[in-house]
């Protein structure tokens, strides 16, 4: 890149640019966000429906959940775009190769705290429903998943922005989104097309970020302080 | 040596913890501060040496006053142990007891010299010296904590409830063998606790507390014998009268053996409690003497006792 | 569908036969993600301790640097490059700012979580603030602080394969020209060696943060 490039670009209206872009590319634009969301949205949810319910059973066996929170541990150094590169090498190119990347790297964040809230349950609180006379899926209903519904929630925060990141990678082995537009940006030099690409991305992130912020704190129940036991997200 | 004149805290949104507390330590008394929770005794103690900082009034040490003084400078010659210990995890025995020399600049020669000497003072075997407070007991890491206090040999040692995280058992060898190393060390001690044994047991003299304001002060025995209001005689407790059997020493109410007195069966001696001493007295009816070093220095009766302790003193005893 | 078994084998005699190339780019790599750690403690711990002894400033800056982290890299990366170029910088500032949140918000809590007794009976010894800090505070923080460092090496290599999209080098390149040239054993393998890398960075700086006293303590972030 020539600083001419630099130079040229940043005098010109560089800052809104990409906004032009977006607005020129309108058609585009929206099926790139639409088919990014689409990906997150499949893998967040059933990231979701595997993690919670196998989280839950972990914390009925002690060993399973350390087993868990080791394999876990190991499973989140592994680079994002090594797994998506994992599941191409297996399944190949396109949306759904990057979808079960996506699931597989939102896993662990819920699954550790699903774990984590419902063990960092007061025994007490259990204990009173067992004292009460209700049944395991009563206690579990009743009283630990409301408690624990706010770390679980804050696990469900932190993988969503990570969704977003791991979409974007899949970019390169044809899943689309708007990884696409970063791509070409780069490729031709284009920074508004680069930024038309990026932009909205993180826009997004910070959306996310902030709605299900606001949801954690709907879902606490009253009194009781909310821990964040997750890291608050991993750029992909 | 220690002089609180009027000594006032009143914090910035109006409470005041402590009014007008004045009262004298000497060199080489141990002072205990009793009251109950809330009543000044730790903040009053803290104003010696500015870990609090008076509002109104004075404390002077050997006259002058502590304001006068460097902060930092006033804290590294005075002694300082509290309840909860705080030694320093990732340093072994050894450098926590020579903080304030290595702080000083002692050199190492002089530091372990130093602390040789204290772990023998604190009765704890040298091997400890490269040990973790990790690896410790509740009661040896106290012992450090007060090892480490007394290390730059300061003339003042502040503690507040030292031995109140330990079980009564430890509490009650560590306070035994505190009292022996007072008796050695010359060194002038203000003690804080909310336990009146301890105070009654520790102190020379007595300073009771309450929201902010010293009732009285006194020696054990005389606050024992004349407690100033009701409050005071609560605070003591209803075994008021054991208490005093079991705080006074026989030295203190002793009076001078006649001509031709022999040591008797069973002599008592001077640090024995009037509560051993009268039980002796009890058990054949006969006034007993007091033998020091193999000489006879005094003499003890029931009525001598009773003169203390008040005339329930042997009924309250054989109870 | 390509038969999965003979893939693993093929892919380990794929880095057999080029563990050349796979070592330079592996050094690369570890040339960027070290430069960047590097940077980020010396800018970000000093930080860390700054925002432990003015707390008001906590919130905003821990907020902030969690914030940053949340971007995927892949849209940061683009932010930087009008302004740096293309290359190491681009990368090299990027995983900075995301080493930021994991070093300071540890530095902070690691200082702030040292036991309120050692410092009352330091300050109560005659210790100034300064003695205070560097002879318990941080001793006593270090290995949560080292954990904060450990977390960010760990992120900082996974997204240096990112960021060789963007002209940095290293292992992800491999990763991209093997899923351009469709050639499932070097995406694979260069992969294995990237998370190789990253797992036994997590593991070797782990075992050196238990060595440090209190160390084995602490464990998790």
């Amino acid at each position: 890149m020539t600083l001419g490039v630099h130079a040229s670009w940043v005098l010109s209206s560089a800052f809104t640019g990409w906004i032009d872009y977006i607005v020129a590319n309108q058609d585009q634009f929206l099926s790139l966000l639409e088919g990014h969301l689409v990906m997150v949205g499949i893998g967040e949810f059933l990231a979701i429906s595997v993690a919670v319910p196998a989280g839950i059973a972990a914390t009925r066996d002690p060993r399973a959940a350390r087993i868990i929170e080791n394999l876990g541990a190991v499973a989140q150094t592994i680079p994002a775009l090594g797994v998506v590169a994992l599941t191409f090498t297996f399944l190949g190119l396109g949306k759904a190769p990057t979808i079960l990347a996506i699931t597989l790297y939102a896993l662990f964040p819920i699954l550790k705290n699903t774990v984590a809230g419902i063990q960092n349950i007061d025994d007490s609180k259990t204990r009173a429903g067992r004292g009460m006379g209700m049944t395991n899926l009563q206690r579990l209903r009743r009283i630990e998943l409301p408690l624990a519904l706010p770390v679980i929630f804050a696990g469900i925060r932190t993988s969503t922005v990570l969704c977003v990141g791991v979409a974007y990678i899949g970019v390169f082995v044809g899943a689309g989104g708007l990884g696409v537009w970063i791509q070409s940006g780069l490729t031709s030099v284009n920074y508004d097309v680069m930024l038309a690409g990026a932009i909205p991305g993180a826009l997004t992130v910070i959306a996310f970020d902030r709605g299900f912020s606001v949801l954690e704190s709907l879902v606490t129940p009253e009194g009781v302080s909310r821990e964040e036991m997750a890291d608050s997200g991993a750029a992909a | 040596m220690i002089e609180l004149d009027n000594a006032t805290k009143v914090y910035g949104d109006g409470t005041v913890a402590v009014e007008d507390v004045s009262f004298e330590v000497e060199e080489g008394e141990t002072v205990t501060l009793v009251g109950p929770s809330g009543c000044g005794k730790t903040t009053t103690m803290t104003m010696v040496n500015r870990l609090t900082e008076i509002s109104d009034g004075d404390i002077r040490i050997d006259g002058t006053s502590v304001l006068d003084q460097d902060p930092i400078e006033l804290r590294r010659n005075i002694g300082y142990v509290i309840q909860e210990i705080g030694l320093f995890e990732h340093m072994t025995v050894a450098e926590n007891i020579s903080i304030v020399p290595d702080l000083r600049g002692w050199s190492d020669e002089e530091k372990s010299a130093r602390v040789e000497e204290l772990l023998d003072l604190i009765e704890l075997p040298q091997t400890v010296a490269d040990q973790y407070p990790g690896n410790l007991s509740g009661g040896q890491r106290q012992r450090v904590g007060v090892a480490r206090a007394m290390a730059a040999e300061p003339d003042i040692i502040l503690m507040d409830e030292p031995f109140g995280a330990l079980d009564p058992i430890t509490r009650q060898n560590l306070q035994e063998e505190f009292l022996e190393i007072q008796r050695a060390l010359d060194v002038t001690i203000m003690f804080v606790t909310h336990d009146i044994d301890e105070a009654l047991k520790m102190g020379d003299k007595v300073a009771v507390l309450r929201d902010g304001e010293l009732v009285q002060y006194d020696a054990p025995k005389d606050l024992l014998g004349s407690p100033k209001n009701e409050f005071v005689a609560d605070f003591i407790g209803e075994d008021r009268v054991l208490k005093q059997l079991t705080a006074v020493s026989v030295r203190e109410v002793m009076t001078a053996p006649k001509d031709g007195d022999g040591a008797g069966e069973r002599p008592l001696s001077p640090e024995e409690s009037l509560k051993v001493a009268l039980q002796r007295i009890l058990q054949d009816g006969s006034p007993k003497m007091v033998v020091e070093n193999g000489e006879v220095v005094g003499r003890l009766t029931e009525a001598d006792v009773a003169a203390v302790a008040g005339a329930r003193a042997s009924e309250v005893l054989q109870q | 569908m390509k038969p999965t078994l003979t893939i693993v084998g093929d892919t380990f005699q794929w880095i057999l036969d080029n563990t050349d190339s796979l070592l330079e780019q592996t050094i690369q790599h570890l040339n960027v993600s070290l430069t960047s750690v590097f940077i980020a403690l010396v800018l970000w711990i000093p930080l860390g301790l700054f925002v432990h002894e003015h707390e008001e400033f906590a919130p905003p800056v821990i907020g902030t640097a969690g914030m940053i982290l949340t971007l995927p890299s892949l849209a940061l990366l683009p932010l930087l490059i009008p302004v740096v170029g293309i290359g190491v910088a681009p990368a090299v500032v990027a995983l900075v700012l995301y080493s930021a949140l994991p070093m300071i918000r540890n530095t902070f809590t690691g200082l702030d979580e040292v036991d309120e007794s050692m410092i009352r009976a330091g300050r109560g010894l005659g210790m100034t603030d300064r003695e205070l800090l560097f002879k318990v505070k941080i001793p006593m923080a270090l290995p949560v602080i080292f954990a904060g460092i450990r977390q960010a090496a760990v992120l900082v290599i996974g997204i240096t394969t990112i960021a060789a999209f963007f002209g940095a080098g290293g292992l992800g390149e491999a990763i991209f020209a093997g899923i351009r040239l469709d050639y499932p054993r070097q995406v694979l393998g260069a992969t294995i060696v990237v998370s190789a890398l990253a797992i036994a960075t997590d593991y070797g700086l782990l075992l050196v943060q238990r060595s440090l006293p209190g160390g084995s303590l602490s464990d998790e972030s």
